[in-house]
């Protein structure tokens, strides 16, 4: 099988010939080849080198990473449209060192981006106010569309050449999780009890853009996949009553839109989702697939969801930095042995920058060995 | 004399179901009733007690936690003009220092212990994100720290870690501090690395095993 027939296969919840490895390497050439992290968001061309390189150092994966994609996009984002937007990023080469990962920096707390008293401006004035120019420089904006091109032809060769799926080509926000950026977490967790009916008038608002936005990266690039991220509405930072209220209709009305409109979703939920995961049942079945962290118990996920969407996890990303190939090795047989059953599962995890190369080998040859369907 | 237990009653469970306002108006009525300010301390350490441990059973999330720092620290205000500094007053359960390491700016969980360990009648120091082992060294030196907590939601961020203790070290004050190491990614093996006395990936707990290795009730 192609890794293209591999993920489908589980994906539709049948079983293909081995398991399917999902690795989020963003960063890792940067330990392992000639590359800087500046270079990874801003060279597509050295960065789909480096990302090749490492495709045929670990003798393949199922999932393709285009070089300037980095963070889920079809074009790179960064620094201008994130930046320039919502976000604070410290990016390489700018404000860290060329080699340093770029860094999310929440808006402080005396100063977030939409104060308390603004909701109602975003609806009657929309969003367009809120960007800050002093973030976005005009060479990046400048340089964009030819960016968007070399990308949009790495995510091809993935799929032609390697029959290699890209793990998204689209970012979906849901409202609460943009709303929180926003406003900086704290803040927004205080709005949560403050203006409840607040967020959800804006949050009604705000969907059918937000879907829009999801949609626009897959149908530019000519790419599949739109990876909708959610964190901050995990079972580790609000109630059952508040997930909901504020996130579940939201979640439903965006992941319902895009598998009609025939897109595949990644549902990248990190941070402990596991007595949050029967609503997932509520979504419909599909082209779909839930990434969970080690925070979320995958043979949960695999017992309620089991046979209604694909589960991809769950290995914790340190350990890939501290553990060893035999500790990896034990980890992936366990999740194999108690969720490959049937099919619909695909193992991974992010893999950290300061991952060890025999660490990352031992996910992937485990997977080859171990994870193979034996009829 | 009944009146005033009830409202007493009252602070304590406006507290606990996360009533915001209605807890400010009767800390202020408390306070117009001639009720000690200290006291009325207690009860608001009381109510945030009392959301730790639902947040332990998994009846509370991170949400209500902060609500529990903002409630308590806006009460303490309305409180503050009227607490009068004494003579043999209550000393702090304990000093702590706390900052993310070098490298690493997140700082969402931080805050909120932060904020806990305030609660909780510590007195503490938050020294911010991206701190070089230097700064952490000065400050517990400084402050004659009890206790020193290293954030970091980072991989990255236990290269630093191991670099703070060391500079602690290197510096003699390792022996007369504890070190405590939180953050969503730690564990065991982290705090092994880090060479850390304990860890903790929720900040309530965080609270809790300071106070367990500095003996405090």
């Amino acid at each position: 099988m192609t890794s293209i027939e591999r993920v489908f296969t589980a994906i539709s919840l049948k079983e293909p010939d081995r398991v399917p490895i999902w690795m989020l390497i963003d960063f890792l050439p940067v330990k392992y080849y000639d590359i800087t992290a500046k270079e990874i968001i801003e060279d597509p061309v050295k960065s789909q080198k480096a990302y090749e390189w490492l495709y045929q150092e670990l003798g393949g994966f199922d999932f393709g990473l285009p070089g300037g994609g980095i963070y889920f996009q079809f074009i790179n984002v960064f620094p201008d449209t994130y930046s320039a937007y919502y976000l604070d990023w410290r990016l390489p080469g700018r404000m860290l060192s060329e080699y340093a990962s770029p860094q999310l920096f929440e808006r402080s707390h005396n100063n977030p981006v939409l104060k308390e008293t603004d909701y109602n401006r975003l609806i009657d004035d929309g969003f367009f106010w809120l960007l800050n120019f002093n973030r976005a420089s005009r060479k990046d904006s400048r340089i964009l569309g030819k960016v968007a091109k070399k990308v949009t032809k790495n995510i091809e060769k993935w799929w032609n050449y390697y029959k290699t799926p890209t793990i998204a080509e689209g970012g979906a926000t849901i409202p609460f999780e943009l709303l929180s950026f926003f406003r900086g977490s704290t803040n927004f967790m205080k709005d949560i009890y403050r203006y409840p009916e607040k967020i959800k008038e804006v949050s009604d608002f705000i969907i059918d853009g937000l879907i829009a936005v999801g949609e626009y990266g897959p149908m530019m690039s000519g790419g599949k996949t739109i990876i909708v991220g959610a964190t901050r509405c995990s079972a580790d930072f609000i109630s059952e009553k508040h997930f909901e209220d504020l996130v579940f209709p939201y979640l439903k009305k965006m992941v319902e839109t895009f598998l009609k409109d025939g897109f595949i979703v990644q549902l990248h939920f990190d941070t402990n989702w596991t007595p949050r995961l029967h609503y997932l049942e509520g979504l419909p079945k599909g082209n779909i697939y839930l990434h969970i962290d080690e925070r979320t118990d995958i043979f949960k996920a695999k017992e309620i969801l089991g046979d209604h969407m694909c589960i991809e996890g769950n290995l914790k990303p340190s350990l890939f930095s501290l553990g060893s190939p035999h500790q990896i090795e034990e980890h992936v047989k366990k999740i194999i042995n108690e969720c490959a059953d049937g099919g619909g599962l695909m193992v991974g995890s992010e893999i950290p920058d300061n991952a060890k190369m025999e660490n990352v080998k031992a996910l992937v040859d485990t997977c080859k060995n171990y994870g193979i369907y034996r009829k | 004399m009944k009146q005033k237990v009830s409202k007493v009653e009252k602070l304590v469970e406006a507290i606990i179901e996360i009533e915001e306002e209605k807890t400010y108006s009767l800390v202020e009525e408390l306070l117009n009733d001639g009720y000690d300010p200290k006291q009325i301390i207690e009860l608001l350490r009381k109510g945030v007690e009392a959301i730790g441990t639902k947040f332990e059973n998994k009846e509370y999330f991170l949400t209500e936690l902060v609500m529990a720092g903002e409630m308590f620290q806006n009460s303490v205000k309305i409180l503050e003009p009227f607490l009068k500094k004494e003579q043999g007053e209550k000393v702090p359960s304990g000093v702590v220092v706390v900052g993310t390491v070098k490298g690493d700016v997140h700082d969402i969980g931080k805050n909120i212990f932060v904020t806990l360990l305030q609660s909780a009648g510590f007195e503490v120091y938050d020294i911010g994100v991206d701190i070089s082992p230097e700064v952490f060294v000065q400050w517990v030196k400084e402050k004659n720290a009890d206790v020193v907590g290293y954030s970091g939601l980072l991989t990255i961020a236990l290269e630093a870690m191991k670099k703070t203790t060391e500079a602690l070290k290197k510096a003699g004050l390792r022996d007369q501090v504890k070190i405590i190491i939180g953050g969503m990614p730690v564990d065991e093996m982290w705090m092994k690395e880090a060479g850390a006395d304990a860890y903790t990936d929720n900040a309530f707990e965080g609270v809790k095993i300071i106070k367990n290795l500095l003996k405090v009730n």
